[in-house]
């Protein structure tokens, strides 16, 4: 990996992240929460698909889902968001890898392994719910007992599964932009 | 670029010089304690917490940013006074609202002020520099150097193409409602490309694409003021240490 392509990493998280950081202030009304990990592969498919024109090294993904998720932790998601998208990075580093980096269709499925680290977010809701609320009080009873009542224990496959589907859908709404506007533009 | 933009700080008009890993330090407590909550139980806890949190408000008096610092500090207090007076007496969608308004300013903020302190505060050569002292590999730092870079440049950017599609009525509620978010993501996209193909070349006469071991010349190391802030740092941890240990209430 040269210079070149650690800086399409940085801009590329950047373009990312500010997707992720805008969609996610949805999710303080309490229906939208579990709506961010359809809102956000979708919308985000499209930077991504761009940015996989650019991956032609080993590292890329997985280091641009190391970043989201150490920015997830700074942004106060806890440690669990990290955890899963060092292991979501590479399954998708891999993914694309078997396409040789030029495959068409396992840049779609690439985007959809991608976007799983969305469902890392949701894991303290699960796991450590109580932990989760006491830091959030602030928020009052009705929000938390709406919440409480979206998210069952059998939501959380559900969201990863979701986080998954919404990629490839993400991925194939990128891929047809970039075919309408990028390929004539000479920049993808 | 405007005044306040980030990583690019004037360097000989920005007072006390702290360090790139003091402040990071700063940050990450502030997330673990104000933002996180944890140790929330312990009262010296949450004091000192509340103390840590006025010093972005301090750092950025030293930094003669005194306009910043007096709008935190106010909006800090304000909303801390009402957290503990007010909230107490709402309930229902009265105390959902006020409650995320306090959960934003008094969680949130903090750690977003220092944030933004730390990125107007420190050059790009201090940041790596100091993430080469760590021993984290340039496989992290370039593309996290970049990224906090490029953030203005995107929110920039993505204003002024928002205002030209507001002017075409591709907007809510205009005459072409449907093309709103594609005709602001692609654009928004080519730009940063453009921009991005820019930094490279820029980057490239800097000697990042050579792979040889870089030298930098920007002076870090810990003095007398970084010593007072981690002492202030740490303090929150001593506390909760003990508080956990059942030495403190």
């Amino acid at each position: 990996m040269k210079g070149k392509d650690l800086i399409n990493i940085g801009i590329f998280s950047a373009i990312y992240f500010v997707i992720v950081f805008l969609i996610a202030m949805l999710g303080f009304i309490p229906i939208f929460l579990p709506l961010l990990a359809v809102l956000v592969p979708i919308l985000g498919g499209i930077p991504f698909m761009l940015f996989l024109t650019r991956v032609k090294k080993f590292g890329m993904i997985w280091i641009m889902s190391i970043i989201m998720g150490l920015l997830m932790m700074l942004t106060g998601m806890s440690w669990q968001p990290l955890v899963v998208s060092v292991i979501t990075g590479l399954l998708a580093e891999l993914v694309y890898k078997s396409g040789n980096y030029q495959s068409a269709g396992k840049a779609v499925l690439t985007s959809g392994v991608f976007s799983l680290w969305i469902g890392g977010n949701y894991l303290p809701l699960f796991f450590a719910a109580e932990k989760y609320w006491s830091t959030r009080q602030n928020f009052g009873q009705d929000y938390i007992e709406t919440v409480t009542k979206l998210m069952p224990a059998w939501m959380c496959p559900a969201l990863f599964a979701a986080a998954f589907v919404c990629g490839i859908i993400g991925g194939l709404l990128g891929k047809a932009l970039l075919k309408k506007h990028f390929e004539k533009a000479g920049i993808a | 670029m405007t005044g306040t933009a980030l990583f690019s700080a004037d360097i000989e008009h920005r007072g006390m010089v702290l360090d790139p890993r003091t402040k990071l330090a700063v940050i990450l407590t502030l997330v673990i304690f104000v933002l996180g909550g944890t140790g929330g139980d312990i009262r010296a806890v949450r004091i000192a917490a509340s103390v840590l949190s006025l010093l972005p408000a301090v750092l950025m008096l030293i930094a003669g940013q005194w306009k910043k610092a007096v709008v935190y500090g106010a909006v800090f207090g304000g909303m801390l006074t009402l957290q503990k007076l007010a909230l107490p007496e709402l309930k229902d969608a009265a105390l959902s609202i006020a409650g995320m308004c306090v959960m934003v300013f008094v969680r949130l903020m903090p750690g977003l002020a220092m944030g933004a302190y730390t990125l107007s505060n420190t050059t790009v050569s201090e940041f790596i520099a100091a993430m080469h002292r760590m021993h984290v590999p340039q496989q992290i730092t370039i593309p996290l150097s970049v990224m906090f870079r490029f953030f203005p440049t995107v929110l920039e950017e993505f204003s002024a193409i928002n205002t030209a599609m507001k002017m075409r009525d591709i907007r809510i509620g205009g005459r072409h409602a449907g093309k709103l978010l594609e005709y602001r993501l692609i654009p928004l996209m080519v730009c940063s490309v453009n921009i991005g193909s820019e930094l490279s070349a820029a980057a490239l006469t800097r000697g990042l694409g050579v792979g040889v071991r870089r030298t930098n010349i920007c002076q870090i190391g810990f003095h007398l003021q970084d010593f007072a802030v981690l002492l202030l740092t740490a303090s929150v941890y001593v506390l909760w240490i003990l508080g956990i240990a059942g030495v403190i209430a």
